[in-house]
């Protein structure tokens, strides 16, 4: 069984009867293998579907979670479950629970480092106190606003005030999470929270292929909250140090914030502002501040000073590239879509009005970024084998768009690999207005691809 | 992806039952065993079926049994008539599997199973009645339909199945407008099946409830007894397990029942 990936995590969502028997046969080495490439934050397993489990059903899963962890980092745990499900499970493993319970997969989101929609106000209770408290650090860390109920009856009153909070979490466990570093991203800047002792271990907490990619899809600040930093050593400077180097050669910001020297040497901030990291005491004094956001690079995304030109590499693979768009349309919409006219020049949106956009970026043996532009309708349609039935929730449609995207990604993946080339694709984005994606792409050139599918007309864009 | 076209090229090189095969069921229908095993000697690869069928573990006969007189004999008017109708699904039954890890035995098995459990179901249930017994030969049919639909769009579709968790049921339902259970109706109807048949078939694709509660009834049984067999991990590792969406809340009110009937500890 293949698992399902969105928001970085990756969820396998076996059907009927779980036991010891039948175990190995949903979650085979093959799949756990490739579900390590993936390199997720989370692993999941839900039990939406599944009528009935035993221990031993669930003992296999765990020691599959155990090979994971220790190979990914990655947080492993079950999702989807009622209340009866849930005190089986803590039934089953009383005080020794070392994976993770997520009442929902939206739950679980919340604790992802890839959500996009974060800062959101949740509503927490656990019976347990330290869990109280550890999922409030987590979903604080992720850049939302626990809310705690100290009891049930509290919990239930504030369940009842339902404008007050986005989420309610209740039957939830946090077992051990990700080693992860915790990233959000506010407006067009990307906040990591750092905390305790910085050593040679940084390396490995910190995603530097999401950050890489956040700087390819043209993130250009970057934010430490070093609030709970205690101290670091010449490891955490050095990786710091060649962090704002390369971060440089995109003319992106890295700025720490609230980082305390009392037990850190005063002289690695000399180093590390040296090599161009900026430090501030309050997060505030950055987001809140538009004039030295816009002078950071946070409020367009487009200054980038080493554009790069599309090169003979990625116009040799330009039909794999249509044809990955193309495909994907067809099969989503049951038509063909048609190559109307093909151009090289910067992004050219004539009517941005009422247009959506989604992108992906692909690195590896090659590296770019794919863009498709829509007008809303057609996106909605392209997305309603995705959706199921007809809707104007943009968020909704976005949110299919981005899958679409990373269909398309996949599929890139795939005609790629088949001619020896090996890339990756990162996180799907979506942009809700052209202007958006403009600032992200400004005068880059690329393959502009005219296409329509029963005479509806959307744009391909494929630059670097 | 497929397209209404596609369908309806299915159903059409879909053949009528044999004449052989009509004969055996009316006369079965009729509760003439004899005669209709002598009819259904004249079709070698039916006789073939049966005695492989009926010499599985699952129907525990000790000796083997290879007359068909006397496998007729054996299963009774409704189980006979059941199996035949396994017989004419098996005859729609690709010679090689791409999207499924199957082969003609595992396929077989998989009928049998569901066959022998549905016989014990419908005891459970105090239900005679043939067609109600043949229904289940029909259920094993959508996943012929899914492997003739969507083989030759695999790689895409487990493209798309990494980004979105949709079964098969509801990609077709989506694209075309019809679903894979329509599609045995269909099939049903060309065999001349008892409506029971395919009303019974819809209702246990878990999302077509029936207004006519006995029917919904069964379909939830068929519904929770299809998941039974395809959590069994040679099912699994065929890739039948999410072929279509489990329907928990629909069964949820005769799940403790079943789980007695079936011993599930």
């Amino acid at each position: 069984m293949r698992a399902v990936l969105k928001n970085s995590i990756a969820t396998f969502s076996p059907q009927g009867f779980l036991d010891g028997n039948n175990t190995n046969s949903f979650l085979g080495i093959d799949d756990v293998e490739a579900t390590i490439q993936l390199k997720t934050d989370m692993i999941l397993v839900s039990l939406k579907k599944v009528v009935f489990f035993n221990k031993n059903g669930l003992d296999t899963f765990i020691k599959l979670f155990s090979q994971i962890r220790k190979k990914n980092q990655a947080t492993v745990g079950f999702c989807d479950y009622d209340l009866k499900k849930y005190q089986a499970i803590k039934k089953f493993y009383h005080d020794e629970i070392n994976f993770s319970l997520f009442k929902t997969l939206e739950i679980a989101y919340l604790f992802s480092s890839s959500f996009k929609n974060q800062n959101k106000n949740v509503l927490i209770y656990s019976s347990d106190r330290s869990q109280r408290s550890a999922i409030a650090i987590e979903l604080h860390d992720n850049g939302h606003n626990p809310i705690v109920a100290q009891t049930k009856e509290e919990f239930n009153a504030k369940k009842e005030k339902k404008d007050t909070f986005d989420y309610a979490v209740d039957s939830t466990f946090l077992g051990q999470m990700g080693q992860k570093i915790a990233t959000r991203v506010t407006g067009n800047a990307i906040i990591y929270t750092i905390s305790m002792f910085l050593d040679v271990e940084i390396s490995d907490k910190f995603n530097i292929e999401y950050h890489n990619n956040s700087l390819n899809v043209g993130f250009r600040l970057f934010i430490f909250d070093a609030y709970k930093v205690i101290s670091m050593n010449v490891h955490a400077l050095n990786f710091f140090s060649r962090l704002s180097s390369s971060a440089a050669e995109y003319n992106a910001t890295i700025c720490f914030v609230g980082m305390k020297f009392d037990k850190t040497p005063m002289s690695f901030k000399d180093t590390l502002e040296d090599s161009g990291i900026l430090f501030y005491e309050q997060m505030d004094d950055i987001l809140q501040n538009k004039e030295l956001l816009k002078e950071l690079g946070a409020s367009s995304a487009a200054n980038v000073k080493n554009k790069r030109l599309l090169n003979k590499e990625t116009v040799m693979e330009l039909p794999n590239f249509i044809n990955a768009a193309a495909v994907t349309l067809e099969m989503m919409t049951n038509s063909k879509a048609v190559k109307e006219a093909v151009s090289v020049h910067g992004l050219t949106i004539l009517n941005k009005e009422g247009k959506v956009a989604s992108s992906i970026g692909y690195y590896g043996d090659m590296d770019g970024m794919v863009i498709l532009v829509f007008p809303l309708a057609i996106a909605k349609k392209a997305c309603e084998l995705l959706i199921g039935e007809s809707t104007d929730d943009l968020e909704l449609i976005l949110d299919s768009l981005a899958e679409l995207v990373n269909i398309v990604g996949g599929k890139i993946k795939t005609l790629l690999r088949d001619e020896g080339i090996s890339v990756n694709i990162t996180l799907p984005r979506t942009y809700q207005d052209v202007d958006s994606l403009l600032e992200v792409i400004e005068n880059r050139k690329g393959v502009q691809v005219d296409l329509s599918f029963n005479g509806d007309k959307f744009q391909f864009f494929l630059t670097r | 992806m497929i397209t209404k076209n596609e369908i309806d090229s299915f159903i059409e090189k879909i053949p009528p039952a044999p004449n052989v095969l009509k004969e055996t069921l009316r006369l079965l229908n009729v509760g003439d065993l004899t005669k209709a095993a002598k009819v259904a000697e004249g079709d070698l690869a039916l006789k073939s079926y049966l005695k492989s069928i009926v010499n599985k573990p699952i129907y525990g006969f000790r000796n083997e049994v290879s007359d068909i007189s006397q496998i007729f004999g054996i299963l009774g008017v409704s189980l006979s008539q059941q199996t035949v109708y396994n017989y004419m699904v098996n005859l729609l039954s690709p010679k090689k599997w791409t999207l499924f890890k199957l082969n003609a035995k595992l396929f077989n098995e998989l009928q049998a199973n569901l066959s022998k459990k549905w016989e014990e179901i419908l005891k459970h249930l105090h239900i005679e009645d043939k067609d109600i017994y043949a229904s289940i030969s029909l259920l094993p049919a959508s996943i012929i339909v899914t492997e003739a639909l969507f083989a030759q769009k695999k790689d895409n579709v487990n493209l798309l199945r990494t980004s979105k968790a949709l079964d098969y049921n509801t990609i077709l339902l989506r694209l075309c407008g019809a679903s894979l259970f329509d599609i045995c109706e269909q099939i049903a109807r060309k065999w001349e099946m008892n409506q029971v048949t395919f009303k019974i078939i819809q209702a246990a694709s878990g999302v077509n409830p029936s207004n006519i509660q006995e029917v919904n009834n069964l379909g939830k049984w068929m519904h929770l007894l299809l998941f039974y067999e395809l959590s069994k991990p040679e099912f699994i590792e065929a890739g039948l397990n999410d072929f279509v969406d489990f329907q928990i809340e629909y069964i949820n009110d005769i799940y403790d029942e079943f789980a007695s009937l079936m011993e599930i500890q």
